[in-house]
C-alpha cells in the first residue's frame, strides 16, 4: 500500500470540480431520503401509531440518515470514478505525477464518504426542521461520525464493484441485487422482528442492518454495549474492503 | 559519465502478448530521443515503463541511476509527461487544470500561480485561461497538455505522440517549444510515426517493430546507410519491369515494386539519371531518400536487393 498524504491533492481535484455540480447534486441527494420521510414517515406514519412511545418518524428518521450515506458514497464511487477512470482518463494523467495509484483511489474513497456524509448532514437538517432532533449535540456529533464510517464502508464496497466492471450496464447488477434489497432487509422502514428467524439471520449479514441499529440507539441516546459489536462488524468489513477496493483497482488501474 | 536512461533487455508483456522483446538502449542526458515505429510496435510501452507508470516483466531499465518502478515517486517527480491522449479533467478550467496539477507536485500556491501564468504564455493559451476544457480545439488541448507537462520543471520530458491530430500551425507550434526545451538542457524522449516529426526533433532515433528494436542511429545516417541518397519513382505498367529493371538496376542499389510505382534506390544518382533520359519515361521523379523511406523498408515492405 503506497498511500501518502497526497490522498487530500485528489479530494481536494473532486472538490475543486464539485463547486459546479453542488446544487444538483444537492438537490439528487435530498429528494430520495425526502422521498421516503414523506411517503414513509408521514403517509403511512399516520397510520402506524407509536414505536416504543415515540412517533414513528422517529424510527424512521436514523436509518434514512445512514441509508442516504449509503446511496450518496456508493453512486459517488460507482459512477463518479467510472467516469473519471474511464471516459476521461483521468486516473492515467493522475499516476503519471506522484500521486500514486492507491493515492488516487484512496482520494476517489474519501470522497465518497465526503458526498456521504453531505448527504446525510442535508437529511438530519431536513429531520431537525421537521422538529425530529436527536436527543442531544454529543449525539448529534457522533451520528456525523457514524456517517463518515458507513461513507467510507460503501465507498469501498462500490470501488471493489468499479474495479471489475466493464460498463455503466454492470453497476445494475450491485444496486438492483445488493444496495435496494439491503434498504428493505435492514431495517430501516420497519422492526425486523417479525420476519422469520433466517431473515433476519440474513439481514446480520447486512453491513446497513449493523448501521441502522447503532444509528437508532445514538440517535435516542440509548446507548448500550452490544453496539460495539455493531460497530465492530462495520469497522473490521470497512478495512477489509478499503484494503482489496484499493488492491482491485490498482490492478485495473496498472498494465 | 553514465546514460540518463539505461535500458537491458528490457521486455513487457501483457498476458501472452510481448509488446516490448528483450531491447536494450542508452539515452544521455540533454539528448533528444526517438521511437519511431508503426501502431503497435511497442513505443507507447517503452515509454509507459520509463516513466514509471507501467511495471517492467523482466530485464533491467533504470532513470537516473534509480529502477523504474512503479512506485518510484523520484522519478515521477523530475518527469513531464505529454500523453498520446488527451487526458485533461474536463471539469476543470484551464487554470484549475494546471494549478490541480501544481498540488500534485507539491509546488506552493504563490510559485504554482507565476509557473501557470508563464506557461500559458508559452503555450499561447493567455487567452483561454478561464475557459473549459470542452471549449478549446484540439490544437489547444494539446498545447494545454505541454503547459501541463512542464509545470514540475521537469528534467525529463516524455512525448507520446505529441501532434498527433494536428494542424501545421499548431504541430510547429508544439516543435518549437520543444526544441526551446531541450535547448535549455532538458532530456527529451519523442515516440512519433511522424518521420518529418522525428527529423525535426531528435538527435538519435530507434526504429521499433515488433517489440523490437531494428536499428538505431543519427537520422541522416541512418537514411543515407539504408537507402541511399535519392529515390526515383517510376509510375509505370508492371509488365515494363524487367526491362526498366535490366537497363536501370546496374546503376541502382536498390529497387522495389509497390503498387503502381517501381523504385530505384541510390547512393548517386547522376548515371541513373542520364539513363532515365536516354529512355525517355514519362510519369518519373526524383527525390531526395528520406527516413519515411527508411521506417517503410524496415516495418512496411522487404526491399528487394
Amino acid at each position: 500500500m503506497n498511500l501518502s498524504y497526497r490522498i487530500y491533492y485528489v479530494f481536494l481535484r473532486n472538490m475543486v470540480s464539485y463547486k459546479r455540480f453542488v446544487v444538483p447534486t444537492f438537490l439528487v441527494s435530498l429528494v430520495e431520503p425526502l422521498f421516503y420521510l414523506i411517503t414513509f414517515g408521514i403517509g403511512m406514519g399516520a397510520y402506524m401509531g407509536y414505536f416504543g412511545g415515540k412517533p414513528y418518524l422517529y424510527f424512521l428518521v436514523p436509518g434514512v440518515l445512514v441509508s442516504s450515506v449509503m446511496m450518496s458514497s456508493t453512486f459517488e464511487c460507482l459512477y463518479g470514478t467510472f467516469v473519471k477512470m474511464v471516459h476521461e482518463k483521468l486516473y492515467d494523467s493522475l499516476i503519471a505525477t506522484p500521486v500514486s495509484a492507491e493515492d488516487a483511489v484512496a482520494g476517489d474513497i474519501a470522497w465518497g464518504a465526503f458526498r456521504g456524509l453531505v448527504s446525510g448532514s442535508l437529511m438530519m437538517l431536513v429531520a431537525v426542521i421537521m422538529g425530529i432532533i436527536p436527543v442531544s449535540i454529543p449525539s448529534l456529533l457522533l451520528l456525523l461520525v457514524l456517517m463518515v464510517f458507513i461513507g467510507v464502508l460503501f465507498a469501498s464496497l462500490a470501488m471493489i464493484v468499479t474495479s471489475v466492471s466493464p460498463s455503466f450496464d454492470f453497476f445494475n447488477y450491485y444496486t438492483e441485487l445488493i444496495i435496494t434489497p439491503m434498504l428493505f432487509f435492514s431495517g430501516v422502514f420497519f422492526p425486523l422482528d417479525k420476519f422469520p428467524a433466517w431473515m433476519q439471520k440474513l439481514s446480520e449479514f447486512m453491513p446497513l442492518t449493523h448501521a441502522v441499529k447503532i444509528s437508532r440507539a445514538v440517535f435516542s441516546g440509548e446507548y448500550q454495549a452490544k453496539y460495539i459489536w455493531n460497530f465492530l462488524i462495520i469497522f473490521v468489513l470497512e478495512i477489509v474492503a478499503f484494503v482489496v477496493g484499493i488492491r482491485m483497482m490498482k490492478k485495473r488501474l496498472i498494465k | 559519465m553514465g546514460a540518463f536512461i539505461t535500458a537491458k533487455d528490457l521486455t513487457k508483456k501483457y498476458g501472452d502478448l510481448t509488446a516490448v522483446d528483450r531491447i536494450s538502449f542508452e539515452i544521455q542526458e540533454g539528448e533528444c530521443f526517438g521511437f519511431l515505429g508503426p501502431n503497435g510496435a511497442g513505443k507507447t510501452s517503452t515509454v509507459r515503463m520509463i516513466h514509471c507508470v507501467s511495471p517492467v516483466t523482466s530485464g533491467t531499465l533504470t532513470v537516473k541511476g534509480m529502477p523504474a518502478h512503479i512506485d518510484n515517486r523520484a522519478v515521477k517527480m523530475m518527469t513531464g509527461v505529454i500523453p498520446q491522449e488527451i487526458t485533461l479533467d474536463n471539469d476543470l478550467t484551464v487554470t484549475e487544470n494546471l494549478a490541480i496539477f501544481a498540488k500534485f507536485f507539491d509546488i506552493p500556491g504563490r510559485e504554482a500561480k507565476k509557473r501557470i501564468a508563464e506557461l500559458l504564455k508559452f503555450v499561447e493559451l493567455e487567452a483561454k485561461r478561464s475557459s473549459k476544457i470542452d471549449e478549446l480545439s484540439t490544437g489547444m488541448k494539446r498545447r494545454l497538455l505541454v503547459a501541463r507537462a512542464l509545470l514540475n520543471q521537469p528534467k525529463l520530458i516524455i512525448a507520446d505522440e505529441p501532434t498527433t491530430g494536428l494542424d501545421p500551425q499548431a504541430r510547429h507550434l508544439i516543435w518549437q517549444r520543444l526544441r526551446q526545451l531541450k535547448a535549455q538542457g532538458t532530456t527529451l524522449i519523442l515516440t512519433t510515426q511522424y518521420m518529418e516529426e522525428a527529423q525535426q526533433l531528435c538527435d538519435r532515433i530507434v526504429i521499433m517493430h515488433q517489440g523490437k528494436i531494428l536499428r538505431e542511429g543519427l537520422p541522416p545516417k541512418l537514411v543515407e546507410e539504408e537507402i541511399g541518397r535519392e529515390v526515383i519513382e517510376i509510375r509505370i505498367n508492371k509488365d515494363e519491369d524487367e526491362r526498366l529493371i535490366g537497363r536501370l538496376a546496374p546503376f541502382a542499389c536498390g529497387h522495389e515494386r509497390v503498387g503502381d510505382t517501381l523504385y530505384f534506390y541510390c547512393r548517386d544518382g547522376h548515371d541513373i539519371l542520364k539513363k532515365l533520359v536516354e529512355l525517355d519515361l514519362p510519369n518519373t521523379w526524383t527525390r531526395p531518400a528520406s527516413l519515411e523511406d527508411v521506417f517503410l523498408k524496415l516495418t512496411g515492405r522487404g526491399l528487394i536487393e
